[in-house]
């Protein structure tokens, strides 16, 4: 199969997912849920930034935080029944207690500077207002009315404004009283003081006003037996606003007035006071805490005169800052691209919306690498694999895929299951009872590996052991490729058959995983026949400290993790078992095709399986864990090249890869089928210098990408020689890549100094 | 149409020389075209076979970056 490139002029696009879809999937991401004390209180306030700013000394910006939510903040600090303190998770430890907000709210309007300046310029509403009552639901109200702009009037009983915060807020110690006094006498309200709160006042002052607010015992007075609507606060016969029945409470008064102030504006500006109020209240929080980590502690008990700036300190730095970030303990990805699933979710899905344009998701879609890990680690089962699949199959099906992110690894699959390929009953049997399939990595990184596992299996199993060298098809999976994968699937599927679906070992969990589901027989890893068998002869026996790397391809297979711990144990090493390992391992970053479409989070996520044991020796199952972990400087070693006594290639390049394959099929041919297969020699020399293969390297071009570029010069002759550096440049287009080679020649052959690539093609006009 | 870009200068002149022909390379017109989209630009091209040369740090710089915008169009 050949991959031809797309064109930017098809504007096609296909949904990601329905509306419900997204949601739903959304919706399970909690990072942005409010901490548990917001959400239980009812004004609103964000009680962990809140704790944020106490905890580093900066009280003024905590207390400009209360005068936002109340026009009385020390009202509220020093009679707030406080429900988020008893919503604190810390309250839930064993011998801990709670977070003291009301002590750290009296101390924040103690020792936070009040807010300077007038603030920004506000017209009066031509909307007015009236409020009578002296009770603290009527005094906050007129203060919200008042703060809101409508010129507002109150009307009262008392004397003076002493006595009116008095009566309202008797709990206040004289010096609170006198704040609140002066606070209330510096806001531009206009009160009445000693009036009678007659039938008559009520008649004479609502014919001129917009707005009228009534306290419960006037309220009785007017139009007794009128009960005001529970979430309007309107009573539709009286045409004002008052508090419901049954209300108590300072925090239920400050509420009520906050609630009376948004049906105030819907009233003003003519609208159903009952519609589009936004959320009120307090709410329930689905946010999860991790507390595995956080201590005990008690709260720092408030002097007589309130905490000093150290005490309220103290007792707010004992805040655990409640927040959801499991995925991005883990993902190595996710810290990347520093998003939580939820934001990424949304814009990978609008990232498939985009008809023309930039599709700035598409490299960050393409990182991940489909390990599984945060549907493990998340609380709720964050999928960001399957979403991340999804969008790349979609992609692909929009023809908006870029090519180049994947063609070669794509061709890799396919080169290992054509030029690779190899599906041998075992000689002397038709039939086989098993069938080993190393995996492509095997073959490419450990060929030995590979040889020794195969003939240990053909003398100590009954029944005959066939072989099979390929791909399984993970890479055209993880590209979204479906119509390579159903290939891929189709030959796989008929080489089994044609060996009488043999029972699979395999040697690689992600092989096992996506073998199981084209196959009617089943399918083991090679650990568990090795259990079963025992270990041979030639099982290495030093065993050391060492760490277990875990691939992703044995996430949630607890079977294949036990016996793979158990062979380590026997080969007599000392597993040290970290938060990370088994199911919550992260991927070594060759899931997912990561390392070709960002080879920077390829690497980040390698470096990150490395930090949970620094320095000691990795064990994997997987030999591209193996390989990725080798790269970023570990002493990584496959289980199998312990129990065979083989080592495996230290962190082979992309061409040594594809001919330790090819070699890997002709040497097994050779010794086990006697098939010998010439490889036709090249006719001339070809020698890479050390710097053309680094390069070659880096920009992913293979030996038989330069012998073909050379055997092409050969035939046409086509170069341009650089006078100066005497270097001959020559190229070839071979598939969507023009390669260039710069070369020196003599009468044998050639020397390849540097070597290039692009994916444009470039005529003459 | 665009103005061609120049994004390559042969200094000094005549350094390039066509293998096949044996003349120096010149400044010619030509075609870059990637995913369906054409960019005239002015490469070095020999007189006489037309063989277009894209010098390395054109391919790896201008080349490489153009190709990774249109390939998230």
């Amino acid at each position: 199969m050949d991959f031809t490139e797309r064109s930017t002029r098809i504007y096609r696009t296909k949904q990601l997912y329905t509306k419900d879809e997204l949601e739903s999937r959304e919706s399970l991401c909690v990072h942005e849920q409010p901490a548990f004390c917001t959400a239980a209180c009812p004004m609103k306030l964000d009680a962990r930034e809140f704790a944020r700013l106490c905890a580093g000394g900066d009280f003024t910006a905590a207390r400009a935080m209360l005068e936002r939510i109340t026009p009385f903040p020390l009202i509220l600090a020093c009679g707030c029944s406080a429900p988020c303190a008893g919503r604190c998770r810390l309250g839930e430890l064993p011998g801990g207690e709670g977070l003291d907000f009301p002590a750290l709210e009296r101390a924040a309007m103690r020792l936070g500077s009040p807010q300077t300046g007038r603030g920004l310029l506000k017209f009066k509403k031509k909307k007015t207002a009236a409020v009578f009552g002296s009770e603290l639901f009527t005094l906050a109200a007129a203060a919200e009315l008042a703060r809101k702009s409508y010129p507002t009037s109150l009307y009262v009983r008392e004397s003076d404004a002493r006595s009116l915060v008095a009566a309202c807020a008797p709990f206040l110690c004289p010096e609170d009283l006198d704040a609140e006094t002066a606070r209330l006498l510096a806001m531009d309200l206009d009160v009445h003081y000693s009036c009678a709160l007659t039938p008559e006042l009520f008649e004479r002052e609502s014919a001129s006003r917009d707005l009228l607010c009534v306290s419960r015992e006037y309220l009785a007075l007017l139009s007794p037996g009128e009960e005001p609507d529970s979430v309007t606060l309107l009573c539709p016969g009286l045409g004002a606003l008052a508090r419901p029945a049954g209300g108590s409470g300072v925090l239920g008064a400050l509420c009520d007035a906050r609630r009376a102030g948004v049906s105030a504006d819907r009233l003003a500006q003519g609208m159903d006071p009952a519609t589009l109020r936004g959320e009120e209240g307090a709410v329930e929080s689905r946010l999860y805490t991790d507390l595995s980590s956080a201590e005990a502690s008690r709260r720092v008990s408030e002097p007589e005169g309130g905490y000093s700036a150290g005490e309220a300190r103290d007792e707010a730095a004992r805040c655990i800052q409640c927040e959801c970030v499991e995925c991005l303990k883990g993902c190595a990805y996710l810290r990347h691209y520093d998003k939580f699933p939820r934001i990424l979710t949304r814009e990978i899905y609008n990232n498939a919306g985009i008809i023309m344009g930039d599709h700035m998701m598409n490299k960050a879609l393409n990182s991940c690498a489909l390990c599984g890990q945060c549907t493990v680690v998340c609380p709720n089962g964050y999928d960001m694999a399957e979403i991340c699949l999804s969008a790349r199959e979609n992609m692909v099906a929009t023809g908006k895929m870029s090519l180049a992110v994947h063609e070669f690894a794509l061709y890799d699959q396919i080169f290992s299951n054509t030029e690779g390929f190899l599906a041998r009953p075992q000689p002397g049997h038709e039939r086989c009872k098993y069938l080993f399939f190393p995996g492509c990595q095997a073959a490419a990184i450990a060929p030995e590996v590979v040889i020794k596992a195969y003939s240990d299996l053909c003398r100590r199993l009954e029944g005959g052991v066939a072989l099979m060298l390929g791909c399984c098809g993970a890479i055209s999976r993880w590209a979204g490729r479906g119509e390579l994968t159903g290939e891929t699937d189709e030959q796989l599927r008929s080489a089994l058959s044609a060996l009488g679906d043999p029972e699979i070992i395999a040697a690689c969990p992600t092989c096992a995983v996506n073998l199981r589901s084209l196959s009617s027989a089943p399918v083991r890893g090679i650990w568990n026949t090795l259990l079963e068998l025992g270990l041979p002869e030639t099982a290495s026996h030093a065993g050391a400290t060492a760490a277990l790397h875990d691939s992703c391809g044995a996430r949630g297979d607890a079977h294949t993790q036990s016996a793979v711990r158990e062979i380590v144990r026997r080969l007599g090493f000392a597993l040290g078992e970290g938060e990370w390992s088994g199911d919550r391992s992260p991927c070594c970053g060759y899931g997912g095709l990561v390392s070709y479409a960002n080879p920077d989070v390829a690497s980040e996520l390698a470096r990150s399986c490395l930090s949970t044991a620094p320095g000691q020796p990795q064990i994997t199952y997987c030999m591209a864990c193996r390989d990725r972990l080798a790269r970023e400087g570990a002493q990584s070693v496959h289980i199998l090249e312990l129990v065979y006594g083989a080592q495996a290639a230290q962190t082979p390049g992309i061409s040594e890869k594809r001919r330790n394959r090819l070699l890997l099929k002709q040497s097994l041919l050779r010794d086990i089928w006697g098939e010998d297969v010439k490889n036709e020699p090249l006719d001339f020399r070809l020698e890479i210098t050390g710097e053309a293969r680094a390069l070659m390297e880096q920009r992913m071009i293979l030996d038989t990408d330069i012998t073909a570029v050379m055997r092409h010069y050969r035939e046409s002759g086509e170069a341009v020689l650089d006078a100066e550096s005497g270097l001959l440049s020559t190229r070839c287009r071979l598939g969507n890549v023009t390669f260039w080679v710069k070369f020196t020649e003599d009468a044998e052959g050639y020397t390849v100094h540097r070597a290039y690539s692009h994916r444009m093609t470039v005529e003459t006009r | 149409m665009p103005e061609d870009k120049n994004y390559y200068v042969i200094d000094p002149q005549g350094k390039l020389i066509c293998h096949k022909c044996g003349v120096p390379l010149v400044k010619g017109d030509a075609v870059f075209g990637y995913l369906d989209n054409a960019f005239p630009v002015q490469l070095p091209v020999c007189p006489r076979c037309g063989f277009v040369y894209v010098p390395e740090e054109l391919a790896m710089g201008k080349v490489l970056s153009v190709e990774k915008v249109l390939e998230d169009k």
